[in-house]
């Protein structure tokens, strides 16, 4: 009901909500705000995903400008997912930011104006038919997020956001070449009207494409919007911005930015598939997932930095969904599949990581210890979202990775699935072995712990008992869900 | 109309060579003020159709802000800033003039390539895009300041400008609007940015921002 007028009140209640956080006039309130725009994207987000399923198979409005099928419907649903959570879990943390940085009234202005921004330029991305008007969201959401890296203005921090700004801005204009160089190649094949550059029109079979200019359109936003996605190797952005953010942001960089870039280069597949085959894109797909796979174990061996860890376990996993598209059918449902759990379960373990940082001192990884008795929730958070991500059974990520596994054999891919195999292994061990000394080693805490309060609580149990009943049952319904929008990827069956 | 784009072709290379030769920062500010409003004229004067409202409100927009706006923001950030010169760059200003030459080589040979496939592109307008382009990425990754290398990201953006123009004809009106206030923005932000570096480390100099690694 209601779908397209759903889709303006997507875009307009996080633009509204992020003036109204400017004016607001304590710092709780900002907190509230976000949590409620948050949620009442949920029910938006909830009304058009099923309105694609049950109708069309499409949303559209303002004469197409705006066009969700079901493979932004289900980016959509788990970027309001991990907003929500990340909200939720902003209250908790910033009110027990103390010491060097408080939580004052205009640090919590800002923040709720960029968070709440940076929500609406992801969201203009996700229902953008114009593969331009997407372009302007991407490069929105970098200028927007910049500050929210240096919300307390550090050295560090400093440091951290301007190369984020800088690496980002060159990789987004590069992006940039790649739609003009699209645009182009639409105009010499001749047969649609560029006037609208619409990524539905670019993915019909009956657009002609000049296979040279698509070519290079394709290398440049793969390049382009890698950068930003934290493919290897133009990732050295984010580990620094992940570990300098305040936590609920790196959760929401890794939850779902890196999501937002990967999405629109997945916009150009089926345009390069009838220009160029299905060979070319999935072969770069291939090459940039594993590589990333591989550059990401290697550094996670020797990462002492929690948040630097987990920024590392991004860019692998990011890789792990790319490979998964780069496979055909099975592989692209696996990497959607992969996408909502790797989501999920990244933006928890930012959660733990973050607090528990806030009651040690610190992120390195030395100086936490025994966090399952100095902090028994959120000990279990990071034990639990940890496991969860480093693929063990019964948690959903392991459910997707074998998936994953199935594809890379149905495809006859034996080099990435060994190379995969290697670098799971390798990530497995050394992710473990950081774990056990963090969780269960000897507290290095002697003040009596201050007890959680319910949210917390309500949002370590949703993410968790999500990750555990999608490893141990896939609706049907859900599986129908990825399928169809796994077919924008490969193409009908 | 041709002359005037081969002025524009000999003008705009000319500039780029200034760019990577010059290491008085107001200078190269000029420079970039001066590229803003030439490659502003470029959709006039390559637009067969003559001057419609579309064409001529994209070449003020783009003359107004890289023109005018954009260079007064830096020129005041480097008021504040209390220097005025690259000095010990990351790549000295000879061996920069030798990259300029190599580049400009590397960008007829790939335009060449790109010819067959963009036929309505003037050739000229191809290879100073493509030139531009690669002096920008060069700035950002040879300078030391901070104000460099968002003059580095602004050449950038004036390469990928005319390439576009050239290249794509009738981009919608909302798009080229979109574009035009994300450069806006980024250059709001990056001077903020280097307010706070500034602040902060006492200097506008990258070479500090070496403390994350690994």
């Amino acid at each position: 009901m209601f779908a397209d007028q759903s889709i303006y009140a997507m875009l307009a209640l996080p633009a509204l909500g992020a003036a109204l956080c400017l004016v607001l006039r304590r710092p709780r309130h900002v907190l509230a705000t976000i949590v409620i725009v948050s949620a009442a994207e949920v029910a938006f987000a909830v009304n058009v995903w099923t309105e694609v399923l049950g109708g069309k198979g499409f949303v559209a409005a303002a004469d197409e400008w705006f066009y969700i099928d079901a493979f932004s419907a289900f980016h959509i649903i788990v970027l309001v997912l991990v907003f929500v959570l990340s909200s939720a879990f902003a209250g908790v943390y910033f009110a027990n930011e103390t010491g060097d940085h408080p939580f004052t009234v205009p640090i919590a202005r800002r923040f709720g104006a960029l968070w709440l921004g940076a929500l609406t330029a992801m969201m203009l991305v996700l229902v953008s038919n114009n593969l331009g008007i997407m372009w302007v969201g991407m490069e929105a959401t970098t200028l927007l997020t910049a500050f929210l890296i240096s919300l307390h203005p550090s050295r560090l921090s400093l440091e951290a956001m301007w190369k984020y700004l800088i690496i980002c801005s060159i990789g987004i204009a590069f992006a940039f070449m790649g739609t003009l160089l699209a645009a182009a190649a639409v105009q010499s094949g001749g047969t649609v009207e560029a006037e609208g550059l619409f990524w539905t029109q670019l993915a019909s079979p009956d657009a002609r494409l000049d296979p040279t200019l698509m070519k290079f359109a394709f290398i440049f936003v793969l390049v382009g919007y890698g950068t930003k996605a934290g493919l290897a190797p133009i990732h050295s952005w984010l580990p620094d911005a992940h570990s300098q953010a305040p936590a609920p942001v790196s959760a929401m960089f890794s939850g779902f930015l890196l999501n937002t870039a990967l999405y629109c280069i997945m916009r150009y597949v089926p345009a390069v598939r009838h220009a160029l085959g299905g060979e070319f894109a999935s072969g770069l797909l291939i090459f940039f997932g594993t590589l990333s796979i591989l550059v990401a174990a290697g550094f996670i061996v020797f990462q002492r930095d929690a948040k630097r860890l987990l920024a590392y376990h991004s860019v692998e996993h990011l890789g792990i969904i790319a490979l998964g598209y780069g496979l055909g059918p099975i592989g692209a449902f696996a990497a959607l599949f992969h996408t909502l759990n790797h989501s999920i379960c990244k933006s928890l373990a930012f959660f733990a990581v973050g607090r528990l940082g806030q009651k040690f001192g610190s992120h390195e990884m030395h100086r936490i210890s025994g966090a399952i008795r100095a902090d028994t929730l959120w000990g279990l958070a990071l034990l639990g979202s940890l496991l969860t991500l480093i693929g063990v059974a019964p948690f959903s990520v392991f459910m997707s990775e074998y998936q994953l596994l199935r594809a890379t054999v149905a495809a006859g891919a034996w080099l990435p699935l060994a190379l995969f195999l290697a670098a799971g292994g390798v990530v497995f061990v050394s992710a473990l072995r950081h774990l056990i000394d963090m969780v269960f080693g000897t507290p290095s805490l002697t003040a009596e712990p201050a007890r959680e309060g319910a949210m917390a609580c309500a949002i370590v149990m949703s993410a968790m008992g999500l990750l555990l009943l999608l490893g141990l049952w896939m609706p049907l319904s859900l599986a129908q869900a990825i399928g169809r929008a796994a077919e924008f990827v490969t193409g009908p069956p | 109309m041709l002359p005037l784009l081969d002025i524009v072709h000999a003008v705009g290379l000319l500039s780029c060579f200034a760019l990577l030769g010059t290491s008085r920062i107001g200078a190269c500010i000029r420079w970039l003020a001066f590229q803003g409003v030439l490659f502003g004229m470029v959709p006039v004067i390559v637009h067969d159709g003559g001057l419609t409202v579309r064409v001529a409100l994209l070449a003020l927009g783009n003359i107004a802000l890289k023109g005018i706006v954009f260079p007064w923001l830096l020129l005041k950030l480097r008021a504040r800033a209390h220097y005025n010169r690259e000095v010990e760059p990351f790549i000295g200003f000879v061996a920069s003039i030798l990259f300029g030459v190599l580049a400009l080589a590397l960008s007829v040979w790939l335009a060449l390539g790109m010819k067959p496939a963009l036929k309505q592109a003037p050739f000229g307008m191809l290879d100073l895009s493509i030139f531009v382009i690669f002096v920008g990425l060069f700035l950002i990754v040879a300078r030391r300041k901070a104000l460099m290398q968002v003059i580095g990201y602004l050449v950038l953006e004036n390469g990928i400008f005319v390439f576009g123009v050239v290249t794509v004809v009738g981009t919608p009106l909302l798009v080229e609007l979109g574009v035009l206030l994300d450069a806006f923005v980024a250059v709001f932000v990056m001077g903020i940015a280097i307010f706070h570096i500034n602040r902060e480390f006492g200097s506008m100099d990258v070479d500090q921002l070496t403390a994350l690694r690994g």
